[in-house]
């Protein structure tokens, strides 16, 4: 059996991997559980992606397009890596697509089982996620935004007053998930500008404790959001939302004018941040490579090395590491896919 | 308060009688029949882009609402540490529904810059505030004794409401001949421009009068415009009235066709700045020079008679430092002087303090005083005072009198206000001055 680099996940990352493991001349497996590639984005119904407003469909679809295109390329949709033999390079592994099982002789591995997103329903805050129909988190607005149809759950109306609440199951040590989800603001920020673009009457707002736009995101998405899309932001954030006159009532502080704040809404988006999506806890545990304590898989020599985990041979990309970006899923997928091909080079 | 589910919204009263006392300064103001903040409603209910398409929808006005709210405005806004007021909380209010337009913290902006210099977001109160001060001025909601000023500039082309043709009657004290132009329309190498303050304030005639021996000492060709003369509006136009600064700058650019002349050369920041920055935006292109600048550039034919043993600490003009970048010719003037021991103040130079008088602030002592704890002017000589210095020098004819009042009313009467041509006159003439 010939050994390969195996990618276990086929989203932005696990597809930037593949790619790159290909172009490199390996033989490479990726192992997907959906019956489609794309991973989140696909998934979960993304109209664009962040920062460029570019269709995810039309941008997965070209780097599908790029993997597919690859001979040395297997797809295996459907399928789950079930089980691991050997502690060391090769591995083999048990795959299961379908009912069928079959075995794969991986001369490297790679993680790209990516996040999920925060479930409202665990916020400490009373959000009323799942009490009220129109409050919705960032991938329900982006599902609206595919289909174009920005409009109330409750009654299909257009919203003229829509808000955004930053940082909703991230930076809280009481929910456990201390760290930023690095991607909301500018996620939010993007939605926020297509809300506009979709209903120009509408008037946006976006509570949030710090804006963290880092890197080219500041000029990318929050100015323009701001300056030219005259979405209003508010420091202070959103501690309750209750009904009223079927209506949303927003409350928090205003932190800068230092003064409570009631305001009606139509419609509240939540900011939910990133998790450790369940395949990445259970390939964790499968390939036996530490996480840490978010349940994300370790970096075991950063920063200066993004991908290596704690088992030789085995790599981890994008936001199986934990909070990511694109670019994140694109660096770390070409960085992994080199050490990935360098493992099997070695065995020879 | 809500008590036991009877909930029953706050009274609003008005107070009857009530003083309010500085803490820094001890002055008192009457605030009696003022709304108490206190019991106005806490709560916001709203936030808005409405106010700020408002503010947009006017040239200049863009900016306001590109704040972020980082706050570095605050700290060096100079009306901020006298009262409830800075640029980031201004965006603030607007969002949440303030009416610029009719607002109260309009008319409290001396246009002084700092903001600008430390804004990330470039978000730009100099054209923002006489953007919508316009607006303020043809709808009538001006404070009265700034549209007095606006009056008397308009009737008598001076903002003090003093006799046209008295405005080179200081000419008569400066013991040197000064040419007029209207009598004597030969080419001149430096047009004068005494601009309103140094022509007609007696403390800006001193230092008219002072400036005038100096050029002549120096052989320096100059003359003025005398009755000609008309303000070149800068402040007017910063406080609102373009529309006034355009109808002078016709009658100016007129007047100034009829001779001939290298540069124009003037005591005031603020005309300095309308030459140098807005006379080109509309075509009028003239080499203009603040006064400190062409001394300095004579510094080494200057001749000293005498000292003047003085610690001395110079106020940078905001128009002449911030908005110009001339930080270096008084200065120099000043350290030329023998005897002088120059004191810089903590806040100097780029981050120079306000006199308060820019923007229309000059007009509008009166009305900040129902808004301020101190006058900035109070403030400054304050901090000059801590430097232990002598004499306050000065390089705006603004600032004599504004400084003057502010020493007496601090208790610091000690401290002398002086133009700097005024020290120079002086030490050349080696007159015998000693603190």
């Amino acid at each position: 059996m010939q050994e390969r680099v195996v990618v276990v996940g086929g989203g932005p990352a696990g597809i930037s991997a593949a790619i790159a493991a290909a172009e490199l001349g390996a033989p490479v497996t990726v192992v997907e559980k959906n019956a489609y590639l794309g991973g989140r984005p696909i998934e979960e119904n993304y109209a664009s992606l962040t920062p460029y407003l570019e269709s995810a469909e039309e941008v997965m679809g070209r780097l599908i397009d790029r993997l597919t295109a690859f001979d040395n390329v297997d797809i295996l949709t459907s399928s789950q890596v079930i089980g691991k033999s050997g502690d060391s390079r090769p591995f083999e592994l048990d795959v299961l697509t379908g009912s069928t099982a079959t075995k794969l002789k991986a001369g490297s591995i790679i993680i790209a089982t990516g996040f999920t997103h925060f479930d409202p329903g665990r916020e400490t805050q009373l959000y009323g996620y799942y009490e009220f129909e129109d409050v919705v988190a960032l991938q329900d607005l982006e599902a609206m935004l595919k289909e174009g149809k920005v409009v109330r759950p409750s009654n299909g109306e257009t919203p003229q007053r829509v808000c955004f609440v930053q940082c909703v199951g991230s930076r809280d040590r009481q929910i456990g998930n201390e760290y930023c989800s690095k991607v909301c603001c500018g996620v939010a920020s993007k939605e926020a500008i297509e809300v506009k673009l979709a209903i120009p009457n509408a008037e946006v707002f976006i509570f949030y404790i710090d804006m963290r736009m880092y890197g080219y995101w500041e000029s990318q998405l929050y100015w323009p959001a701001q300056e030219q899309h005259h979405v209003q932001y508010v420091k202070g954030i959103i501690t309750e939302v209750l009904p009223k006159a079927g209506k949303l009532l927003v409350r928090g502080e205003d932190t800068t004018m230092g003064r409570p704040m009631e305001v009606l809404m139509d419609m509240v988006v939540l900011s939910v941040g990133m998790e450790a999506s369940p395949g990445t806890r259970k390939m964790a545990v499968l390939l036996g490579v530490e996480q840490n304590k978010y349940g994300f898989i370790e970096a075991a020599h950063s920063p200066l090395d993004t991908v290596s985990t704690s088992v030789n041979g085995v790599y981890a990309v994008g936001a199986a590491l934990g909070p990511s970006d694109l670019e994140d899923c694109a660096s770390t997928g070409g960085l992994a896919a080199a050490k990935a091909v360098r493992d099997l080079h070695a065995l020879v | 308060m809500p008590v036991g589910g009877n909930k029953q919204a706050p009274v609003i009263t008005e107070l009857e009688e009530a003083i309010v006392v500085s803490p820094l300064s001890g002055r008192e103001w009457d605030v009696s029949g003022a709304t108490s903040r206190m019991l106005e409603s806490r709560v916001l209910t709203d936030y808005g882009s409405a106010g700020f398409a408002r503010i947009a929808a006017l040239e200049g006005g863009e900016s306001l609402e590109y704040c972020y709210g980082c706050g570095k405005c605050v700290p060096v806004c100079p009306v901020d540490l006298v009262s409830e007021y800075g640029p980031r909380k201004i965006h603030r209010r607007v969002q949440t529904g303030l009416d610029l337009f009719r607002s109260d913290e309009l008319w409290m902006c001396t246009t002084c810059g700092n903001c600008l210099r430390v804004c990330p977001k470039q978000v730009n109160m100099i054209e923002v505030m006489p953007a919508v001060r316009e607006v303020a001025m043809a709808d009538g909601t001006i404070p009265e004794e700034l549209q007095q000023v606006m009056e008397k500039t308009f009737r008598y082309g001076n903002a003090l409401g003093e006799n046209p043709r008295r405005r080179h009657a200081w000419t008569k004290g400066a013991d040197v001949e000064v040419r007029v132009l209207a009598n004597d329309p030969r080419p001149v190498d430096v047009l004068f421009y005494v601009e309103d303050y140094w022509s007609y304030h007696p403390r800006g005639q001193q230092a008219a009068q002072a400036f005038a021996r100096i050029l002549t000492s120096l052989d320096v060709d100059f003359a003025i415009l005398g009755s000609e003369e008309k303000t070149l509006g800068d402040s007017q136009r910063l406080a609102g009235e373009k529309g006034l600064f355009e109808s002078l700058m016709e009658q100016v650019v007129e007047v100034l066709s009829k001779y001939q002349f290298n540069r124009i050369v003037t005591p005031d920041p603020h005309g300095f700045n309308a030459l140098r920055k807005i006379y080109p935006k509309y075509g009028h292109d003239y080499e203009a020079m603040h006064y400190s600048q062409l001394l300095a550039s004579m510094i080494d034919r200057i001749e000293f008679q005498g000292t003047l043993d003085a610690k001395v600490t110079f106020h940078d003009p905001c128009y002449l430092g911030r908005h110009n970048g001339e930080y270096e010719a008084p200065r120099k003037l000043l350290e030329a002087i023998p005897g002088v021991e120059l004191l810089e103040m903590g806040r100097c130079r780029e981050n120079s303090y306000c006199c308060g008088g820019g923007g229309g602030g000059m007009w509008l002592d009166g009305f900040n005083s129902n808004h301020a704890s101190e006058r900035l002017s109070e403030r400054r000589v304050r901090e000059a005072a801590e430097t232990g210095a002598d004499i306050l020098a000065v390089a705006c004819p603004y600032e004599v009198s504004r400084f003057e009042d502010a020493a007496k009313s601090t208790g610091n009467e000690h401290l002398r206000v002086m133009d700097i041509a005024e020290m120079l006159d002086i030490a050349m003439r080696a007159q015998d001055w000693r603190i």
